[in-house]
């Protein structure tokens, strides 16, 4: 499950398509990440858009950044 | 010959059914009849005529942990007619513990659940290290049943050590949390709690938030052999990651065949679509076949503080943080600080604070009767100052002792929650039951429940109102022959007057170990409660009654 889009298998089922999100990998970087969620984009414009999507790990954690293996990580911005 | 005969009451049974008058006979702990007209004779009647005889109510959030350790009746859940607690909640429960971890556990317990450390240290002797060890310590006092989940940063504590809130855990290290796990549900643990949002003493994440999803994923396993139940915090100031951990928890729910709740889900009119989107997903996942429960308060929150203590409702201010953990001179001295007090004002907005604290209220006890109801904006307005500043001069002139509630905090329209409460897919709970002690009474919200919603908006049915704190929970969390006035149940039962149940003023209770204080509420209305067959508390009194048990499971 940490690997895969959660929202797209969902969607397979019939439920309502929400925002997408991945869980990091163990020591997964946010570079690593980013490649892994938006491959088709260039590494650094990943790497801000994942930053901007996710101002709970970004910008209100204390240490600001600290991604945890727990953590939901969205890979698109909100859909409303 | 039955033990006890409560007679000619409105029998609410907990099913939903509706209410009849009858009786409710009661022999070696469990109902032994129920009907219209019972024949027979009791050791002991009670005359329930203008009353309501219902199953006790269940409370399935709480931290109660350590109180059951020196008050075995949960003072005052049980005088509320709460004849059943599940505390261990939010990844915290005091076993699983060695003993060299132990200052690290009431740390956290200090900064999350705002409890005292000489609650740990004054009342009771650590006796125990694993999950049995605590049940032996809290069992022979109890008058109150516990059904106690078993705390994943505690387990993590337990495997990895100090390594526990630093990385992900090897496989070797989640096979170990895994038969530990095994251990304590063996136990007889109701399942597993975990948080992903707390922080300890330090700030620093408590060790459940580093575990990977395929962690959490082993640990449900375990939960799966026996069908337990697994608790999450989510992330609940925010809509999406809110809907996400459904997701997550539906997932594993279906994997593993595994009922799962999330506490607290808030209403408030900063996001007032948040209810209603996440609860259109559960009803999402729960047409397919997935149990998540998201639990609900009745009430709203109102915190009170002042700065002789540190409060959650600074939590988003961390120096202020940590001026108010300060012994008191100390304290005192860096709010006269220029330098110091600036910075803290600094850090509550650009707006002086007028967002973050314009809207306290004075509240009644030290605080000069001019001041006393006043916003402290007004008391900012006439000082010429902004309201952080005025919060912290006026603290100082009255030595720190001056109390404020920041009220409807969680929800803050009560006449939304009714319905929200009344629908099917909400558990209610919530209540953080022997937390929060110098921040809000955590008592009373089944008596909030009947004053609010079934005298008051007519939300609920009384007899909707009984099953959902009832056998509505029982079924939720598997507790075996519990919840309904049915023969062969438990006979835990709550004699009350419809009414007048309610919930009482908040007020300071000097009751803490240390001579420390919380927040209670008093019950009106409840009238006589028993556990397991034994007249536990009635006529606003405590009995001797030491009947309560760790609940057996299904």
């Amino acid at each position: 499950m940490n690997a895969r889009l959660i929202g797209a298998s969902i969607k397979r089922m019939t439920l309502a398509r929400q925002r997408r999100f991945v869980t990091p990998h163990p020591d997964e970087t946010l570079e690593a990440l980013a490649a892994r969620a938006l491959p088709d984009a260039p590494l650094a414009d990943a790497v801000d858009q994942i930053r901007a999507w996710n101002l709970h790990i970004f910008a209100m954690r204390k240490p600001r950044g600290l991604m945890l293996g727990s953590d939901v990580v969205f890979v698109e911005p909100p859909l409303t | 010959m039955f033990d006890l005969i409560i007679a000619g009451g409105t029998v609410v049974d907990g099913t939903g059914a509706k209410g009849f008058i009858g009786d409710v006979a009661v022999k070696d702990g469990r109902i032994a009849a129920v009907g219209e007209r019972l024949d027979g004779d009791a050791r002991r009647t009670i005359d329930a005529t203008g009353r309501v005889v219902a199953p006790g109510f269940i409370d399935p959030h709480t931290h109660f942990d350590v109180q059951l350790l020196w008050d075995g009746a949960a003072r005052p859940a049980l005088a509320h007619g709460i004849t059943a607690v599940v505390p261990g909640n939010c990844s915290l429960s005091l076993a699983p513990l060695r003993a060299k971890d132990r200052r690290a556990l009431v740390g956290m317990f200090q900064q999350i659940e705002e409890m005292p450390p000489e609650a740990f240290s004054e009342a009771f002797e650590w006796t125990w290290e694993d999950f049995a060890g605590y049940r032996e310590a809290i069992e022979p006092g109890l008058s109150i049943n516990v059904a106690p989940l078993v705390g994943h940063s505690v387990i993590r504590l337990w495997v990895m050590g100090e390594a526990a809130n630093q990385r992900a855990a090897t496989p070797d290290e989640v096979a170990a949390m895994q038969d530990l796990l095994r251990q304590s549900l063996d136990a007889g643990a109701v399942g597993l709690s975990t948080s992903f949002v707390d922080v300890d003493e330090n700030g620093r994440p408590v060790p459940s938030r580093f575990a990977d999803f395929s962690e959490l994923d082993a640990l449900s396993a375990v939960l799966g052999e026996q069908r337990r139940m697994l608790q999450i915090v989510p992330e609940f100031y925010a809509t999406d990651i809110t809907i996400a951990r459904v997701d997550q928890l539906a997932e594993l729910s279906l994997k593993h065949g595994i009922p799962t709740t999330f506490s607290p889900l808030f209403d408030n009119r900063l996001a007032p679509e948040n209810v209603s989107r996440v609860l259109t997903r559960v009803e999402e996942q729960f047409a397919r076949g997935a149990q998540v429960w998201p639990q609900m308060q009745t009430r709203p929150i109102d915190i009170s503080f002042s700065l002789l203590r540190p409060s959650l409702f600074f939590a988003r201010f961390p120096r202020w943080v940590r001026v108010l953990r300060l012994p008191l001179p100390e304290r005192i001295a860096a709010l006269k600080n220029a330098e110091i007090a600036d910075k803290m004002i600094e850090d509550a907005g650009p707006d002086g604070g007028m967002a973050a604290f314009g809207e306290l209220v004075v509240r009644a006890g030290e605080a000069p009767e001019h001041l006393v109801g006043r916003t402290l904006a007004e008391i900012a307005a006439e000082r010429g100052q902004s309201p952080a500043r005025a919060l912290i001069d006026v603290s100082l002139e009255h030595g720190l002792d001056v109390a404020f509630v920041a009220a409807s905090r969680g929800h803050d329209d009560t006449s939304r929650i009714g319905p929200m409460l009344a629908s099917p897919f909400v558990h209610i709970g919530a209540s953080d039951g022997g937390a929060h002690l110098a921040s809000f009474a955590t008592y009373g919200d089944t008596g909030y429940l009947f004053s609010e919603f079934v005298r008051g908006s007519g939300a609920l049915s009384l007899e909707q109102a009984v099953r959902k704190i009832t056998s509505d929970t029982a079924r939720i969390w598997g507790l075996k022959g519990r919840g309904e006035l049915k023969p062969g149940f438990a006979a835990d039962v709550v004699v009350f007057d419809p009414d007048t149940i309610a919930r009482g003023e908040e007020r300071p209770e000097f009751d803490m170990p240390g001579d420390g204080m919380r927040y209670v509420r008093d019950s009106s209305g409840v009238e006589t409660v028993v556990v397991n067959g034994e007249v536990a508390w009635e006529g606003g009194r405590y009995t001797d009654a030491k009947s309560g048990v760790i609940c057996p499971l299904n």
